[in-house]
């Protein structure tokens, strides 16, 4: 492993920055990610920080059952993101497609649109869900870098994460 | 000036702290706004088609997600619009429960609209506390009715939950010391200077255009126009209620700013007058499944307007026809009217005044008069409307808050 | 202060076809039955000039079955709602836009064209509202024949079953 990547990876590891997205929420769970930063549960102080932009982020924290008119934007977002990207599933809509599955204009999950890593399912998620995603997947992430695994392995790696939080009940 | 000059900035579709997208382009001669186009519809999910095909009570649900920020307003209009068509009269606790947790939901959503206010004019400090004492009032809310956000406390034929002694007591407790925390928001908008200079004169919006484009809520009362519904159709034991209307006469964003903050105060009376008055009782009435044929237009003050909502049944189980009207639908039409003749510094906050129920919006590409592609995004924008009034000697950042403590 | 038996006492006492067609379901709240665009072109004017109902809360559309109905929200300053309904066949779904009159219904008319295929005239141009880019042409998702378990959304192709279709072949026979 040479020294940009370890320095990479202790970077994700220890501060990850992140981007969320509405593809079509409610609202409810946007406002609780905002809850999160702010000083009750204060993100921040994890080294997790708010980026405006896909660029510059590390993980895509995205809510709402994924509409017609954002799902080209969900994926171009997620296609802008550097590598190594995760994908947070926040809320049951995220997940699944919740209440609004069966509309017309709704596809359903995040998943039917880009690869998710890691589901919340709550309506609306409480912050305290949304922390304990977040310290979940970078413990996984750092179990996964000191084995060295390759980028298709860590996808399957995810989606076992991704079942253990979904008992996880904000 | 030449058509050479004018630079189209669209921007959007997503924010990056809030809510729904939306796209818009604005026009700039200069740096004056000279014309906006607003795009919007990306949040379109098809709840109403939805609702032909879902029984009364599991519409509730559904429409309680149309905003996750008002979701009790939503749902009090539906209900109280199916039990009018179905004839039932909801018990007079059931009214004033719903009535109370309206104001909570009211608190909650002009804390929120302050905190996003303060963050678009660069004022993180007051984002920070506001959304601090926001805290305890989810807290309230997740008592009441087990959730933070979409709390379900509406059935159709009264509400779900109660109010006991001990939680009386806490939503008491909870309205004492937040009413301390807006008094002081209060003394702040009344005497820094900083913050009516960052606010004054921007996004004016006149009695007559607010009537015209079909302002609603602290919008048009900003603007000098007494329209409650509260007050205006009142609705569950509002009739009963005493509170005042808040109007200003600013018409700008200093001018909404005030109307919330004083709304709040306003809020926390009527909430200490439904603990006061509020009868024993049954909670709910029995209400039939299929509702008889009808139609009927239901509407109730949200925390950003008003909310009305059409209802047409057919005599089953499930309606014919729903339509909600929501309000930043209503405001939309009226946020061209104050875009036009602005600073492109101003745009943020302008946006974010009408409190939409979206408020976002990243990623923007600047065409400059079609020759030039650059990208440009919401965090830029904001930062530069920060550094474009920084440079003018306003610097909101700079105030200093005192030290407050915390009540949880 | 003008009360809603007042207002229509006034209304019918200048348009006779108005007897018998407004009702008031409640206070704060005057319904008229539908009329056809001749009859609400001719009332309309004197609703907003004379009447009071300068400010337009919304215009909704829903399915007669064979017509379009339109149902245009009137507020005047007492905060009354007046209902005032138009309609139009689904063969020519014609009405004219308010949007001049009253701003505030811009939208709200985008929407009646795109998810009910009625034709505003006069509708100044702008982006559709609110359907997605690429929305298949001829899909009306409002219309009560449109059933959205034929829509797939991954394709936006609306396929109904050939039975149907060929029902409605039928029937046009």
């Amino acid at each position: 492993m040479s020294l940009i990547k370890k320095a990479i990876d202790w970077g994700t590891r220890k501060s990850p920055w992140i981007i969320h997205f509405n593809a079509g929420s409610c609202n409810g769970c946007d406002i609780e990610i905002v809850d999160a930063l702010t000083p009750r549960f204060d993100l921040e102080r994890l080294g997790i920080l708010q980026r405006g932009t896909p660029r510059h982020a590390d993980i895509l924290v995205c809510t709402g059952a994924v509409s017609l008119q954002t799902k080209d934007r969900l994926k171009q977002i997620y296609d802008q993101m550097p590598e190594p990207k995760f994908v947070i599933a926040t809320g049951t809509c995220a997940c699944s497609g919740g209440v609004f599955d069966g509309c017309y204009c709704v596809l359903g999950g995040i998943d039917r649109v880009i690869p998710v890593d890691v589901y919340i399912p709550g309506c609306a998620v409480r912050p305290e869900a949304i922390i304990s995603a977040v310290v979940k997947l970078l413990g996984a992430l750092e179990a996964q870098q000191k084995g060295g695994g390759k980028d298709a392995e860590r996808r399957s790696d995810y989606s076992t994460v991704g079942r253990e939080i979904q008992s996880f009940e904000g | 000036m030449t058509e050479y000059n004018r630079v189209v900035i669209p921007i959007g579709p997503q924010h990056p702290s809030l809510k729904e997208p939306a796209c818009f382009t604005v026009t700039l001669e200069g740096e004056k706004i000279v014309d906006a186009v607003i795009g919007i519809g990306y949040n379109h999910r098809g709840i109403e088609k939805a609702c032909e095909s879902r029984y009364y009570t599991q519409i509730i649900y559904l429409l309680e997600r149309v905003c996750g920020i008002c979701s009790h307003t939503h749902t009090t209009a539906f209900c109280q619009g199916v039990e009018e068509l179905a004839g039932v009269e909801i018990p007079r606790r059931a009214a004033f429960i719903r009535v109370l947790v309206a104001e909570i939901e009211r608190l909650h959503s002009h804390l929120l609209w302050l905190g996003v206010a303060a963050h678009e004019i660069g004022f993180d400090t007051m984002f920070m506390y506001t959304w601090r004492d926001r805290e305890a009032v989810l807290d309230i809310l997740a008592e009441l009715g087990g959730n933070r956000v979409n709390y379900s406390i509406n059935t159709i034929g009264g509400v779900r939950r109660d109010i006991d002694d001990s939680l009386k007591q806490d939503i008491l407790k909870m309205v004492d010391a937040l009413e301390e925390q807006v008094k002081y928001y209060r003394e702040l908008a009344r005497s820094e200077t900083t913050l009516a200079a960052r606010l004054a004169g921007v996004g004016k919006l006149s009695r007559e255009d607010a009537l015209k484009y079909g302002a609603v809520g602290p919008v048009i009362r900003a603007s000098g126009v007494d329209f409650d519904i509260r007050k205006v159709d009142p609705y569950a034991v509002y009739g009963e209620i005493p509170f005042k209307v808040v109007t200003d006469t600013h018409a700008d964003v200093f001018g909404r700013t005030v109307v919330r903050v004083l709304e709040m105060l306003e809020s926390i009376e009527i909430i200490r007058y439904c603990l006061e008055n509020m009868p024993d009782g049954e909670i709910t009435a029995k209400a039939p499944r299929r509702i008889p044929a009808g139609e009927v237009i239901s509407r109730t003050e949200a925390p950003r307007g008003e909310d009305i909502h059409y209802i047409r049944s057919n005599g089953t189980e499930i309606p014919d026809r729903v339509r909600v009207r929501a309000p930043s639908e209503a405001n939309w039409h009226a946020m061209k009217q104050m875009l036009l003749g602005q600073y492109l510094a101003d745009v943020p906050i302008t946006i974010a005044a009408i409190d939409p129920c979206f408020s976002c919006t990243d990623r923007a590409i600047a065409v400059n008069s079609g020759r030039e592609t650059e990208l440009m995004d919401w965090p830029r924008l904001r930062q530069y409307s920060v550094d474009w009034y920084k440079k003018r000697g306003i610097d909101v950042s700079s105030v200093k808050m005192p030290e407050r403590r915390s009540y949880f | 202060m003008q009360n809603e038996e007042a207002i229509i006492q006034q209304l019918v006492e200048k348009f006779s076809l108005l007897k018998d067609k407004l009702h008031v379901p409640r206070a704060k709240r005057i319904v008229s039955d539908f009329l056809t665009r001749e009859e609400f072109e001719q009332v309309l004017p004197y609703v907003r000039e004379e009447m009071g109902f300068y400010r337009a809360s919304h215009v909704l559309g829903t399915d007669e079955g064979e017509d379009l109905g339109f149902i245009y929200l009137l507020t005047n300053d007492e905060g009354i709602i007046f209902a005032l309904k138009e309609k139009a066949p689904k063969s020519n779904p014609k009405i004219s836009s308010l949007s001049g009159e009253y701003p505030s219904l811009e939208f709200h008319e985008r929407e009646l064209v795109s998810l009910f295929g009625a034709e505003v005239e006069g509708l100044p141009k702008g982006p559709p509202y609110p359907l997605p880019d690429g929305w298949p042409e001829g899909n009306y998702p409002m219309r009560k024949e449109w059933n959205q378990e034929y829509f797939d959304p991954h394709t936006m192709t609306y396929n109904p079953p050939a039975e149907t279709q060929k029902k409605e072949a039928e029937k046009s026979d």
